[in-house]
Formats: structure tokens, sequence, C-alpha cells
């Protein structure tokens, strides 16, 4: 069975005009012990996502439509303190920020202590400062400085203490959400590393958030990639970077610098993703797509699969016609909509 | 920097503040027109002896003679006799001062225990409508004047309805035998109730408006989200964790308005006529009552100096990432 199963899932915000479409019919599912990442640029709503499943969505956000089936339960259907009890027991999350995702007010080791004694409630302190201990050990900080202030922790060591909280109660499955975006690229490592190790042990799933291509190609065994609310792509980590089917995945990836083929041409996918209060009625990537027919902008893509890999686009099946070697040139991506209006913008302003 | 010599570092300050207050108060007394003695020095007294009462106030003395006697005096809180009853200063603050603190403190503890409840509240159920009607209470109690609503309240509830007296700290004729039998009688709170409430009201709008925005910029941060993913209860994260930070800015801000408050006692003890010590400062220096006006400028300089200095003290205790540097 799977850890998490999300079917046609909509999360909306609410706004002064219309909802804010976040999430729009997502639909996948997570293995025991599986990795799992999701790609994006910002607003594509990936934190949203990640929000949903674990119940913390502002006061103006709600599940629309769908189900978030852990274990077989669905968390949708849940009261709230049924909830509250699956919450880091459970599903635990690495928050975005390791400055700011702890409470400064209270030392490292009274927070690890809070988090379980809210759900074990029989534990001892003994028994608890016993498990902050061990995990201190596991991330690799001193156990003797668990009674230190979040302020008196280095960027670095902040993130452990991040993680040694998430993973205390050995949770089943943990959100990342940009684990690794505050820390310079020797600590991701090793951090990503420790994570990878502490994750095999205890045996819980990941969904890691982010939009490092990098962190995703260390830690992840697939991949979703998001735009404006919607999956786009899915499928393994070697598939989806070595050999995608959707123009946006082809896009993202040579947006990145190629270490072996250092003197390849960046490409840039000009324009911005679309207002998520009305959104277009086709392929929601079709207006930044130098590649989108009519039917794109008009008709919403079924998922086409080939092998393990999901794509939501029309011409999935035509990629080896041309279509792959035309979307992996910089040079289409310069002769869309969206990049000709920003040149002519320049060239205005110049 | 250790906490201790934080401590002591900041007590030579203090020093140093009491002398600078204590001097500017010592010459602007001085600078002021009028002749202090008019008052003690009857008209019908010959130069002899009108020069003799002068001289035993030391008033013939030149200026920086009578400002060292004013330190040196100072140093052992002697503020000297006042030239209108010829009471010892001390004994005039002793029998106004407490009166005004009873006044004040019970106002200020009922405004910011409720004020503080209301700021985390508003700021947790930002956009609701309990939130804007507390609001604009609030933005009302801080606008209107304490003598405008002392003397409705006086209109209303003492000279229309009768339920509570019109001035006065307690029934005429009565006495006791000490402050302390006094003010636990139900004579005296029977008189306090309407200038604490009508202070209350007044006080309690500034730490709710600065609790509420201080809770919403808490709210706004990633460890709330973590305290909320960790399952807490909706209680837990109000109070322990988003409150307890929101609290922070408060503790000046409560320090510096008790100084402020025991010296802007003026207007609500003339209203209810309450003996306090706003009052009689006010009539020293209408009197050119030097030592009762110094001494009880000192009184009021000394409060906000030192609920200063507790402040920055139970800033470092309750936020660890202050250092004493």
């Amino acid at each position: 069975m799977s850890v998490l199963d999300v079917s046609d899932l909509e999360v909306y915000y609410e706004t002064e005009t219309a909802p804010a479409q976040a999430v729009d019919g997502v639909s996948f599912t997570i293995e025991e012990g599986e990795n799992l990442g999701i790609v994006g640029e910002s607003g594509c709503g990936k934190t949203t996502l990640a929000k949903a499943i674990i119940g913390i969505l502002p006061d103006e956000g709600y599940v629309n439509n769908g189900s978030i089936e852990f274990e077989g339960e669905d968390l949708t259907e849940m009261s709230d303190a049924e909830r509250r009890r699956h919450k880091w027991e459970e599903i635990s999350m690495i928050a975005q920020s390791a400055m700011n995702a702890l409470d400064p007010v209270y030392t490292i080791r009274e927070q690890i202590v809070e988090a379980i004694e809210t759900h074990r409630p029989g534990t001892g302190r003994t028994e608890a400062n016993e498990i902050v201990a061990e995990m201190f050990d596991l991330v690799g900080l001193d156990p003797e400085r668990a009674d230190d202030y979040p302020h008196q922790f280095s960027g670095g060591m902040r993130q452990r203490a991040m993680i040694a909280m998430a993973l205390a109660l050995e949770p089943s499955l943990v959100l990342a959400d940009e684990p690794t975006t505050a820390l310079d690229v020797i600590m991701q490592d090793q951090i990503l590393k420790r994570i990878g190790e502490i994750q095999s042990d205890i045996n819980s799933s990941m969904m890691v958030i982010t939009h490092d291509v990098s962190v995703v190609a260390e830690t992840c065994d697939r991949v979703i990639v998001m735009y404006a609310g919607k999956i786009a792509e899915e499928g393994p980590v070697e598939e989806i970077f070595g050999n995608p089917y959707h123009p946006y995945t082809i896009g993202l990836k040579r947006a990145f610098p190629n270490i072996r083929e250092s003197d390849q041409d960046l490409l840039s996918i000009a324009g911005y993703p679309p207002e998520l209060t009305d959104p277009p009625s086709g392929c929601r990537f079709a207006e930044r797509c130098p590649m989108a027919t009519t039917e794109c902008r008009t008709t919403e893509p079924e998922p086409h699969h080939q092998g393990d890999l999901r794509t939501y686009c029309h011409y999935a099946d035509e990629i080896d016609d041309g279509f792959r070697s035309r979307a992996d040139d910089p040079e289409t991506w310069r002769d869309t909509e969206a990049a000709r209006s920003a040149r002519t913008a320049a060239e205005v302003n110049d | 920097m250790s906490k201790a010599s934080f401590v002591v570092r900041r007590l030579l300050q203090l020093g140093v503040t009491f002398w600078a207050v204590g001097t500017v108060l010592f010459f602007l007394f001085r600078l002021m027109p009028g002749d202090p003695t008019a008052f003690v020095v009857s008209a019908q007294m010959t130069p002899e002896a009108r020069q003799q009462v002068i001289e035993s106030y030391g008033l013939n003395e030149p200026l920086y003679v009578q400002y060292m006697r004013f330190l040196e005096n100072a140093l052992t809180l002697n503020f000297g006799q006042s030239f209108h009853t010829n009471q010892p200063v001390r004994e005039v603050i002793w029998t106004y001062l407490p009166n005004t603190l009873v006044l004040m403190l019970s106002a200020f503890v009922v405004a910011y225990i409720l004020g503080i409840v209301l700021g985390v509240l508003t700021g947790w159920y930002r956009g609701s409508r309990f939130e804007k009607t507390t609001v604009v209470t609030a933005l009302t109690a801080r606008s209107l004047p304490t003598f405008y609503v002392g003397l409705i309240v006086l209109w209303l509830f003492g000279a229309t309805l009768g339920v509570i007296p019109m001035s006065g700290m307690g029934a005429a004729g009565q006495t006791y035998d000490s402050f302390w039998a006094r003010i636990f009688t139900l004579d005296f709170l029977h008189h306090l109730a309407a200038p604490a409430a009508v202070l209350a009201f007044y006080y309690m709008g500034y730490p709710l408006l600065i609790m509420r925005s201080s809770m919403m910029e808490v709210l706004s941060q990633d460890f709330i989200d973590v305290c909320r993913a960790k399952g807490l209860s909706e209680r837990a994260i109000m109070f322990k964790h988003a409150a307890r930070n929101a609290l922070l800015p408060i503790i000046t801000a409560a320090a510096i308005a008790l100084g402020y408050a025991v010296g802007g006692s003026v207007l609500i003890e003339t209203v209810f006529g309450w003996p306090g010590l706003g009052r009689e400062m006010v009539n020293a220096v209408l009197r050119r009552d030097f030592p009762v006006a110094q001494g009880t400028f000192m009184v009021l300089a000394a409060t906000i100096i030192i609920l200063n200095f507790v402040a920055d003290l139970l800033y470092g205790y309750l936020d660890p990432r202050v250092t004493y540097e």
C-alpha cells in the first residue's frame, strides 16, 4: 500500500475576486521508503501542496476537491483532533527556512520534547531527553548543546536541529520544503546525505520540494514537475532529467548549467506563470511554450504514458519526430510571444 | 559581558542620570519668575524679620552654595522643608505618593492584563467582527482625554445615578490606623472604582494595539507553521508560542508607560478629587514651593528611570537573544 495517495487534489485560496487555484487536479502516490521530488518555479503550488498534506493551510486556503489518503485513511475527512494526532507522529516537515523555523524563546530541547510530549503523553522526562540526545547524535550535533537557544546555532546547525526534531517521532512521511536552500553546497551535501541515512534507518518516505534540480537528483527516486498548480510531468529521476517529454521539463533542465557541457548555451523561459485566479482553459504552459498550437490553447492535455513517465502534453507522442530537438534548442525559446515582448520592452527601455 | 557587570554599569549610569535630572530641576525652578518667599513672608513683617526668614531657608546664600547643599541633601533623600507648610518634603511625598500609586497601579494592572489578552485574541482572530469592534473601541479609548471621560462618568454614575462618590478617597470623617488598613476597606474600593476604571479604559488601548500588531508579525513567521505541523493545540500555539514571542515589545512599552502614568496622574486626580502626588506637584509649582516641587519631580523622574532599568533587565530574562553588551 502506498504511504500517501493524493488524488485529484484541488487547493484554492480565497481572494477578493475569484479563488486562486493554487493546486488543481493533482494526483500522485508515494510508496514506502520512496523519495519523491517536486520541482517547479516559485508560485507553482509546491508549498501549498505540502501544506495541504500536512494540514497547515492558512485560513484563506482550503481543499476544494479530491482526497489525500495517508496509509488508507483520507486526511481531508478527518476531524481536527484526529488530524492533529497524525501530525508529526506520522507526517512531519522540515521547514523552508533554517533561520526562522524554530521558536527563538525556547531551547532546542524544549521544542523537541514538546513534540514528544504532545503525541506520547506517557513519556517521562528521562526518556524524552534520551530521544533528544539520540537525534542530536544522528544529525551530527553535540547532544550537550541541546539546551542552547536557536540563535546560538549557526544556520547549518539550526537546519540539523530542525531535522532532528522532524525525525524524532520516526514519522512515516517527511515533507522537506527547500531543506537546504539556506546552506552552502558543502553543508547541503552533508545534510542531504545525513537525511538519507536516517531515513533508511527508520524507513520513512520523503517528499522533497525544491527548485534546485541538483537536490532532487541527489535525493529522489521519482520527480514531479509542477507548473501553475498542475502536474506537467512525472516519472523516475533518470528519465525526467535524461529523456523528458514535456517542453517545460526540457526548458527547465536546459535552464540549469550542465557541468559536462559547460559551453552549452543556457536557456531562459520567457514570461511568467499565468494568473491562478483565471487560469487558461487549455494547457497552462501554452502561453510560454514555443511549440504551442491552437489545440494547446483550447484543450487541456490528457496524460500521455511512456514507460514510467506521465506527461501532460498534446505532442508527447510526437516527441521523436523533431519535437524534442526543437524544444532542446535555445533559439526556439527566443521565438515565443513572451520572449518577443520582453525584447521589445528592453529595446524601448534603451 | 556578564550579567553582573551589566547591572553594575547600568546602576552607575542611573546615578549619573539622577544627578543630571536633579541639577536641571534645581536651576529650572530658580529660573522661574516670582519670589518664593512671597508666600511665607507676610507683608506685615519688619525687614529684619523678613531677612531672618530668608536666611533660615538658606535663600540668601549664593546659588552654587545652595546647589551644593541641595546635592548633599539629595544623597540622603532629604529634599528640605516645604516653604508652604514647613513639613519635611519627604513627609509630603510619603503622604501623597501611596495614594497615586494605588490608583495608578490598580488601573495599570487591569489595563495591561485586559489589553494583552485582547491584543492576543485580536491578533489571532484577524479579520473577524470581534477584531474590528475591539480595535475601534481601543482607538476611541486612546483618543478620548481622561478628564473628559472622567467628567462624563461622574455626571452619569455619580450625579445622575448616584452609585459612585463624587470625589475623594473615602467618606468624610473616617480615620484609619494605617494606609493599609484604609485601602482594604469597601469604602476605599468604592471610591477607587471610578477613577481606576476610567484610567484603565484609557491605558488599555496601548498594550492592546501593540500586542495585536506584534502578534500578527509573529504569526506570519515560519516557526508558527512548524508549531501547527507539530500538532500542538490551538491554545498552546496562541499563548505558549505566539503570545510569548509577541510579548517582548510590550515589556519596554509597559515600563515606560507606567513611569509616565505616575507622572500623568494630574488630570484624573483633579477631576476625581484624588489626593495624589500629581495634584500636589501642581500646587507646589503654583506656590513657588521649591523644595516640594523639586522633591515630587524627582520622584516622578526616579520612577521613569528605575522602571526603564527594570525593563532592560526583564527583557534580557524574557528574550534569550538579548546579550548584555
